[in-house]
């Protein structure tokens, strides 16, 4: 299947390296700490925190310096295409919800609230492929919404590789279509990569310029993020000398 | 989970019974209710409700099955309702399960009628396709994204508003089959028929709390409650479900009282409901 038209657009029309429409909203669910709402093209999450609050269940704190984060990731009955009806807790939203629960806990400063339990629930209500991205990104927006301090935003995208061109932001079909999917989430202003999973192969030259568009992604969106939450808390710039660590 | 101080409760409890509620409404009006059609673009038909800081998504799928063999001329209607932990922190993992069985359970009760399908909102013969071989199969999915009391009538009022959203393809059948074999349909991209929904019932939920009932309670409302009866009412004033929640007895005389009491709230309803799906409608058709 041609996924790369001659003229260089792709099967939703977009250009190889170009990303689809964004859009957030913030304090979509009023009874939570932190929320929010993001789209990417078809791809809709809502992310909502509660806390940092008392540790619900004591046999889960294992850290006494640090607040515990804890995350899970849940798909609507209607969100795919073909309605299924999983039960909860299948392999795949434990691993996912292991993934966001990682990635946020490198940007949450834990150590400032010991004793205590943050709560991040993402609720997919449509995938079109890049889920996991999505999750985090309304993840990161959630929690700067409930002023938890962070040392950085965490933004993630992915790209992939077909018929020989480097794609950002793959959608469900391209996602499907067999070729490699490289999810990228990193710190923006610490220039750190948190978060980096590949299937399938690719060569090692191939795969650095699919990380780098992936790199790039996640910087737009960054910037994004900033636009519609500008009053983010972010300790980079409150204590500069954090950058060193 | 709702914490409140004794002083808190008793203002919730004073107010109710002087006629004041802490939000300023009466005991017998609503919160402003906000439709929104055609927000999943995949299913058939879907639309999100918002009553104060509640905020549920109905959507409705349809797929060719086979008819039942006890009602072979009539179509079939499943509602599952979810409850996201982004409501509510306890709803996380299997948490949710319980309430949302409840609300699956109650919803079925006041929207589908009787197990032969009788009394039902939506008219199940409207759904076959061949007598006995081929019917359409709706699937309602109501998901709970925020939670401030009154689930029931805002999932009730999302799934009526789905099911005017929806259309459903129109099929053909292939004419010559035999009549032990299963029929070839050809399902049509461009045609879609509409429901009739004005049967759809409204559910209207009375909450006690002390000597007086309130409708549409907020969920510090509901924590001190003693019990609550749902009644489901269609346009013509027939009740069409009922569903008694919460521990404490009510003394029959006061359900009867109850009943004319959602019959008159459930008017207004239906009327506030038909004018926010059309003007929702209309805005979905616009952008």
């Amino acid at each position: 299947m041609e996924f790369v038209s001659p003229e260089g657009l792709r099967l939703d029309g977009r250009r190889p390296t170009e990303m689809r429409q964004l859009r957030a909203e913030i304090g979509v669910v009023s009874k939570a700490d932190g929320s929010a709402m993001f789209e990417m093209g078809n791809t809709k999450v809502i992310a909502a925190v509660y806390g940092p609050r008392e540790v619900q269940n004591r046999g889960q704190q294992t850290n006494n310096d640090h607040a515990l984060v804890r995350c899970e990731y849940s798909m609507a009955n209607f969100s795919t295409g073909d309605r299924v009806r999983k039960p909860k807790g299948d392999r795949r939203s434990i691993e996912i919800s292991l993934v966001i629960r990682q990635t946020m806990e490198a940007c949450i400063m834990t150590h400032l609230m010991p004793r205590s339990q943050i709560d991040i629930f993402v609720q997919v209500l449509q995938a079109d492929g890049g889920t996991r991205s999505a999750c985090i990104n309304a993840a990161t927006l959630a929690l700067s919404d409930a002023g938890i301090p962070m040392c950085d935003l965490v933004t993630s995208c992915s790209a992939g590789y077909l018929n020989s061109t480097p794609l950002l932001d793959l959608n469900y079909i391209e996602d499907s279509a067999g070729g490699a999917d490289v999810t990228v989430g990193i710190l923006p202003t610490l220039d750190k990569v948190t978060l980096l999973q590949m299937d399938a192969k690719l060569s090692t030259n191939i795969f650095e310029d699919v990380m780098q568009l992936a790199t790039e992604g996640c910087k737009a969106i960054a910037n994004y993020i900033r636009e519609v939450n500008p009053f983010i808390l972010i300790a980079v710039y409150i204590w500069p000398s954090l950058k060193t660590f | 989970m709702v914490g409140l101080s004794e002083g808190e409760k008793e203002f919730i409890k004073g107010g109710i019974a002087q006629d004041l509620r802490s939000d300023g409404r009466k005991r017998y009006t609503y919160r402003p209710i906000y439709v929104e059609t055609g927000v999943i673009p995949q299913a058939n038909g879907s639309a999100r409700v918002r009553l104060g800081a509640t905020d549920v998504i109905a959507s409705v799928k349809a797929e060719l099955g086979k008819p039942s063999a006890l009602q072979p001329d009539k179509g079939k209607v499943a509602i599952f309702i979810d409850c996201s932990p982004t409501a509510e922190p306890t709803f996380e993992g299997r948490g949710g399960e319980e309430l949302s069985a409840e609300l699956s359970g109650a919803l079925q009760r006041c929207l589908l009628g009787s197990k032969s399908g009788a009394g039902a909102g939506i008219d199940l013969s409207s759904l076959i396709v061949v007598e006995g071989k081929v019917c359409w199969d709706l699937y309602i999915d109501g998901l709970v994204i925020s939670s401030d009391g009154n689930l029931l009538d805002a999932l009730g009022a999302a799934i009526k508003a789905a099911l005017s959203n929806t259309g459903i393809p129109s099929v053909h059948v292939a004419a010559g089959a035999s009549n032990d074999e299963q029929p070839e349909v050809d399902i049509s991209d461009e045609e879609f028929l509409q429901f009739d929904t004005s049967g759809v019932p409204v559910i209207v939920t009375l909450t006690k709390v002390g000597k007086h009932y309130i409708v549409d309670a907020t969920s510090e409302e509901e924590s001190q409650m003693s019990s609550a009866v749902s009644i489901s009412i269609n346009r013509q004033g027939h009740i069409c479900g009922m569903t008694k929640r919460g521990g404490s007895g009510i003394d029959p005389s006061v359900i009867l009282d109850m009943i004319s009491v959602a019959n008159f709230v459930s008017r207004q309803l239906i009327e506030k409901l038909d004018s926010e799906i059309s003007a929702a409608e209309a805005n979905e058709e616009e952008s």
